[in-house]
């Protein structure tokens, strides 16, 4: 029984429009249909089709799926039956030698995974998960590489159960190995499982689903009073609510799931939200990201081959892409449920790279206070944490510095204006919010912050009388006393940009009342110089002024014009300021920010979201020039 | 955004590999040239516990790494066939089967290899914040084979892919 037991006839797009490139694409093989049984099996595809595109998160991302079925005629209908494990004795020669009996249980249904992978591939190359659907109505299946089914009543539950490991790498969420009276099973090891959908981890704060638990939902939420047995009590809170469950991946105490039940529990019951999640990480980033319009974007380059990019979705979810030399743009995905950020007017969020293989996360959350997360090459995503109880301005951008590796300094506005600032040290943790010498923001303002070297500081921000003021920390003397950065007038929500070119030297950029754009300095030897406008640049009434500085005797300038276009200019210190002129064409919104990141010295990186709400990127390099604008999504 | 110049990026070039195994026997069944996006949720940058699937240079270093999803599985699921029934696990003594990944591949890749990660001897525990560099122990990374890439993916426009 092999491949000479029948042939493969064609196969048929029966679901989705997507392109295959960029699709999550099902391929479903015919194993034990003769030639004349392939309308049985063109039904059974049907019927997955309507069941699998009815399964909440896939209803969702529906634009995102194409299905096809391959027509393989085999000599016999059915599968081998072996009587030594209750079957009937049946054998038959089919393309992918499917037999019931594996390991010794009639229900365990497999083929020849080989055979059928080879013929996914050469039928569909871009496949992203196979599926062999068994001509016998014998209940069966089997996951793996290769799922397998059989046309028994509910077993396309076992395809879709399967694909949870196969493609979303879910764990298995009952608490029992054979069915709760093995041995061995009664407590889960120590050891934090990778998964993302089960864990022993107890603690609220920490815990890797905890942007989905409400504060009124108690943690744990379910114990087991018995770790002998499998607790098989109702649930004490309503169906949907993300908790903490005690009794997941095989052991009856320690290993929690997130919700009571969940298809990776319990064939025919929908997946939990954590799972649900999971499925649209995978698929979502097929997609291209419509951004909220006027979020800030922000870029971390945490060595010079690899960018990651952090956006505000337009329904103010967290979201993230990141792109490497080596493998090109992953495609966009919730940062840890990515729902930190919505706020009224969409809180950004910020980063930092203290280190290549770790990243820190901050921004304002919907009940505006300042949460973090952070990536760590071990360890992965962390939940959200909020640090301290820092109420804040509603949509108040949290800006960062790392002076060091193991140090942290945060900056916001609170909820009356005041400026107040934190930090993080590896060997004390966080510190407590306080007011920086008494300033208080303009409504709408940013705070900025630079380090010129490890133990410096310099704030910036727009005060009440809309005028840029300043003040600093040294470590010698503490916190100065806020001071006015010359009399220039400003928009009340200006940001203050500011580069430190070499560490005796500022340059800072803002947006006059007018709109207009103005630059001044500061340098060690000769003190702060005057405001002065920057070659006529006039930028969209909130537009944010970003400078990046790819030389010490170089700058670059990126904004949203009155027009909406965007506009750059650089300084050279041999030819002053060049004219504005428009990059490649792109088009922003009203009031929206342009993201610039230099990883090396000769190629500039842009991120905005563009007219039509998608976040778009384009890139300089000192060989080719500007490239044209590209939605951002996954290569 | 309407510009007079939009570029679309063309796909990163890609293999697909299908690989066959018993026990920790490994072989390279196909390699295929795929016009594929690899998202990241294969390729997560991080180094859990796992079957890995590595593009490597000329010199050895790993230029990207994609999970084995469903690989080397040591136990089968079975399923009820009554509602309210548990679905059950047994053992597979000898793994045996067969796995697919897609990979994308650089102009410098050169070789392939599957990698297992064992878990470091000291992980930190579950969410809890890094008190810096030091914190977590290094998982182990260990070849149980290796490959030469013998296909280059899809040609590219020089274009819009960076």
């Amino acid at each position: 029984m092999s491949t000479s037991d029948g042939s493969v006839l064609g196969n048929a797009q029966i679901f989705g429009s997507a392109p295959r490139s960029r699709a999550f694409n099902v391929v479903m093989l015919a194993d034990g249909f003769t030639s004349a049984q392939q309308n049985d099996f063109n039904n059974a595809c049907a019927a997955f089709v309507t069941a699998f595109t009815a399964t909440p998160p896939f209803d969702e991302l529906r634009p995102a799926i194409n299905i096809f079925r391959v027509n393989v005629s085999s000599t016999d209908s059915g599968a081998d039956d072996p009587v030594a494990t209750g079957g009937t004795g049946a054998t038959a020669r089919t393309y992918f030698d499917s037999t019931f009996g594996t390991n010794g249980i009639r229900r365990l249904l497999t083929c020849n995974n080989t055979t059928a992978l080879t013929v996914a591939a050469a039928q569909i190359p871009e496949f992203t998960v196979s599926i062999v659907v068994v001509n016998s109505t014998v209940y069966g299946g089997s996951g793996g590489s290769v799922g397998t089914y059989s046309l028994a009543t509910g077993a396309t539950e076992i395809a879709i159960h399967e694909m949870g490991h196969t493609a979303f790498a879910l764990a298995d969420e009952y608490p029992y190995y054979a069915g709760g009276s093995e041995t061995g099973h009664d407590h889960h090891p120590a050891t934090e499982p990778t998964e993302p959908n089960v864990t022993i981890n107890t603690n609220r704060a920490t815990l890797k689903w905890n942007w989905a638990v409400a504060a009124a939902t108690a943690v744990p939420t379910m114990s087991n009073p018995s770790c002998g047995t499998v607790d098989s009590r109702p649930s004490p809170v309503p169906t949907g609510t993300v908790g903490l469950f005690e009794g997941a991946h095989y052991y009856h105490c320690g290993g929690f799931r997130p919700e009571y039940d969940c298809k990776m529990r319990n064939l025919g019951v929908p997946f939990c939200r954590i799972c649900r999640q999971v499925i649209w990480n995978r698929i979502g980033p097929l997609a291209t990201l419509p951004g909220r319009n006027r979020t800030p974007i922000n870029v971390v380059a945490r060595f010079p081959e690899h960018l990651d990019v952090f956006a505000v979705a337009n329904d103010g979810r967290t979201m993230s892409n990141w792109w490497d030399a080596s493998s090109g743009w992953a495609g966009w995905f919730h940062v840890s449920g990515g729902i930190a950020s919505p706020g009224n007017a969409g809180s950004p969020v910020t980063a930092v790279a203290r280190y290549a293989g770790h990243l820190d996360l901050f921004t304002v959350g919907t009940d505006n206070r300042v949460y973090s997360c952070f990536w760590d090459r071990a360890s992965g995503w962390s939940g959200w944490f909020t640090i301290g109880n820092q109420t804040c301005r509603p949509g108040s951008t949290v800006n960062v510095v790392s002076r060091y590796s193991d140090h942290l300094d945060l900056f916001t506005t609170a909820a009356d204006g005041k400026v107040v600032s934190t930090w993080w040290d590896a060997r004390s943790g966080w510190g407590t919010w306080f007011q920086i010498s008494g300033g208080v923001a303009a409504a709408g303002a940013t705070v900025t912050a630079i380090a010129r070297y490890p133990f410096h500081l310099d704030v910036f921000t727009v005060g009440t009388d809309n005028r840029v003021y300043s003040c600093w920390w040294d470590e010698r003397s503490g916190w100065s006393s806020w001071f006015p950065v010359g009399n220039q007038s400003c928009r009340p929500d200006s940001t203050v940009s500011v580069v430190a070119r070499f560490k005796d030297q500022l340059d800072l950029f803002t947006t006059a009342a007018d709109g207009k754009i103005v630059s001044t300095w500061w340098n060690a030897r000769s003190g702060w110089g005057s405001w002065f406008p920057v070659s006529g640049g006039v930028a969209s009434a909130g537009s944010p002024v970003t400078a990046i500085a790819r030389y010490s005797n170089h700058l670059d300038l990126f904004v949203i014009g009155t027009d909406n276009r965007i506009y750059s200019t650089w300084w050279h210190d041999t030819t002053g300021w060049a004219g504005w002129f428009n990059v490649s064409g792109g088009v922003g919104k009203p009031g929206g920010q342009v993201a610039a990141i230099s990883r090396v010295t000769e190629h500039i990186d842009l991120y905005t979201v563009g007219s039509d709400g998608l976040v778009y990127s384009t890139w300089w390099d000192g060989s080719g020039g500007w490239a044209g604008w590209f939605a951002l999504g996954v290569t | 955004m309407p510009t007079s110049t939009a570029t679309q990026l063309t796909p990163h070039k890609a293999v697909r590999l299908i690989f066959e195994y018993e026990g920790d026997t490994v072989r390279l069944i196909s390699q295929q040239d795929v016009e594929m996006a690899v998202t990241g949720f294969d390729m997560p940058g991080v180094d859990h516990p796992g079957y890995y699937v590595d593009t490597r240079d000329a010199a050895g270093a790993t230029l990207a790494r994609v999970a084995a999803h469903g690989a080397f599985v040591g136990s089968a699921e079975v399923f009820p066939e009554r509602a309210g029934e548990p679905i059950t696990r047994v053992d597979v003594p000898t793994p045996k089967g067969a796995f697919t990944v897609i990979v994308p591949v650089a102009d410098n890749a050169n070789r392939i290899a599957v990698v297992k990660i064992a878990r470091g001897a000291a992980a930190p525990a579950p969410g809890t914040r890094d008190a810096g560099v030091a914190a977590a122990a290094p998982a182990v990374a260990q070849d149980i084979a290796s490959f030469p890439l013998t296909s280059k993916g899809q040609p590219t426009d020089s274009g819009g892919t960076k």
